[in-house]
């Protein structure tokens, strides 16, 4: 299956001071095309770093990183991909109508186009009623929809999601896994990073545990559930590779 | 070109949801009409003080809104977190400082516009004469003095604080305003490496003095020479490539 993002031993580290902290050490991930990838790890392990560098925000110190066969930081690469960051505090005097808008506009979505799009985006996410209301009158959950909408309004090929659940209550939790699969159904590519890993065992195809910028484990989700021949949740997976590579 | 428009027009559209920018055309509105009641009075001399205030008070909330408002984008977003979606967009780093610079002057011009419309008005009303070229002049150098502050103070946020770059931006202005004069005299006069010094100073300080046009409205002098709008025309032009420049370069390598 054709890889949409390829990252091979990928170093990047901040300085605090003095002090060299590295956020990635020789990470080495494939994604494929059509897939729900599930990136986890606990708070630190170097997940939004990841993220930040695939969409050329930051530039790896070391290692390779591309995606669609090409390097992030380039207009048509990052024509592909929607974001949705963890938290963003959208524009408080706009309505998210307008913000979404702004962003075709980015995008060259044109006119008709773009409004029919908006319209659907606002369907989907639940949001149609509350579309011309500033948005410093929204809530957590619905800014979390506003983020996810902006995040499709260029039907983007690779879908990247940093946290997207946080916030959102069960019944918007569930519609957003339902519009995940049907986007994996449409052959989109979807990147979920998450702690929360009973949403990404809903959902992913394939996993990768990350901790202190390290690569614990990846494959298979299925692979992960029945390990040893015994059935196991994702979470007590996880808390196992953890404990065992402490 | 489409993103830089996309951006600006955010920009205006949360400038008039605002309410400071009605705060300070209202404020505007009747400092200008208690001005004019004094008028009625024919109070000796009362026309050329209502020329000077009120075109002091149409720079001076202009700037406070160009640059409150120019100040807190750069940083904003990155408070907000704003610009990890808009980066990841088909956006580069350039484009975003050139279309916070862009939203500003934006901001200020549409600012600019209504404020010395009203005042416009107000001399009108009152039978004042006031050169149309001398309005004009005014006019376009007014819209030339705001590039040159938006380009400062998006210049500032790459690499300061909101409240640093307004405070450090209001500093800049007054004293160039008011000891640009006196500077210049002192580079005239001094020698050697005194003279070099002063005069680099001189010369790197955003000339806030060359727009401004208050004593000529005041007295209702003659218009500027048209080599003289058109020399500071390319300073400004020059000076805020120079800025926007430094602004992006430094954007560019800055960690977000």
């Amino acid at each position: 299956m054709e890889e949409v993002i390829t990252i091979r031993d990928l170093f990047h580290a901040y300085h605090a001071g003095r002090t060299e902290i590295n956020a990635l050490v020789d990470v080495t991930l494939d994604v494929k095309k059509g897939e729900i990838f599930g990136f986890l790890g606990p708070n630190g392990a170097g997940k939004t770093t990841t993220i930040k560098l695939m969409l050329g925000i930051l530039s790896p110190q070391r290692g390779e990183l591309s995606i669609f066969g090409d390097v992030p930081s380039r207009t048509a690469t990052r024509k592909k991909i929607g974001y949705m960051p963890e938290t963003a505090d959208y524009y408080q005097y706009l309505t998210p109508r307008e913000l979404l808008r702004i962003y075709g506009d980015i995008f060259g979505i044109a006119g008709k186009l773009l409004s029919k799009r908006i319209d659907d985006l606002f369907e989907m996410v639940g949001l149609s009623g509350d579309a011309g209301r500033l948005m410093k009158t929204f809530s957590k959950g619905m800014k979390q929809k506003v983020s996810f909408a902006q995040a499709l309004v260029n039907d983007p090929d690779l879908l990247i999601l940093d946290e997207p659940t946080g916030g959102l209550d069960p019944v918007a939790r569930k519609n957003m896994r339902e519009v995940i699969k049907t986007l994996r159904g449409k052959g989109k590519t979807i990147f979920f990073s998450s702690h929360e890993l009973s949403e990404v065992e809903l959902v992913s195809d394939r996993v990768a545990i990350l901790d202190k910028g390290h690569v614990l484990a990846s494959g298979e989700l299925s692979g992960f559930l029945s390990r040893k021949g015994e059935k196991q949740t994702l979470e007590n997976y996880f808390l196992q590779i953890i404990e065992e590579k402490k | 070109m489409r993103a830089v428009v996309a951006i600006v027009r955010g920009m205006v559209l949360e400038l008039f949801r605002r309410k400071d920018f009605y705060v300070f055309l209202i404020f505007m509105l009747v400092l200008l009409g208690i001005l004019s009641s004094q008028t009625f009075f024919h109070i000796e001399g009362i026309s050329r003080y209502m020329r000077d205030f009120g075109y002091t008070l149409v720079m001076l909330f202009s700037f406070i809104l160009a640059v409150t408002f120019t100040a807190k984008q750069v940083p904003s977003e990155i408070e907000a977190r704003t610009i990890y979606p808009l980066l990841a967009k088909p956006i580069s780093r350039f484009t975003f400082i050139f279309s916070k610079f862009f939203g500003g002057v934006a901001i200020s011009v549409i600012s600019f516009v209504l404020f010395f419309a009203s005042f416009i008005l107000f001399c009108l009303g009152e039978g004042q004469k006031l050169s149309p070229v001398l309005v004009a002049q005014s006019f376009f150098l007014g819209m030339l003095f705001f590039c040159m502050v938006c380009s400062m103070v998006v210049f500032f946020s790459v690499f300061m604080t909101m409240s640093a770059n307004i405070a450090v931006s209001f500093l800049l202005y007054f004293y160039v305003i008011n000891f640009s004069g006196p500077l210049r005299d002192a580079v005239i006069s001094a020698k050697g490496f005194v003279a070099a010094m002063l005069g680099t100073f001189y010369y790197l300080l955003p000339h806030f003095d060359f727009f401004d046009m208050r004593i000529r409205i005041t007295h209702a002098w003659d218009p500027l020479a048209g080599w003289v709008v058109a020399a500071i025309t390319v300073y400004t032009a020059v000076y805020c490539l120079l800025l926007l420049y430094l602004a992006a370069m430094i954007f560019r390598r800055k960690k977000l």
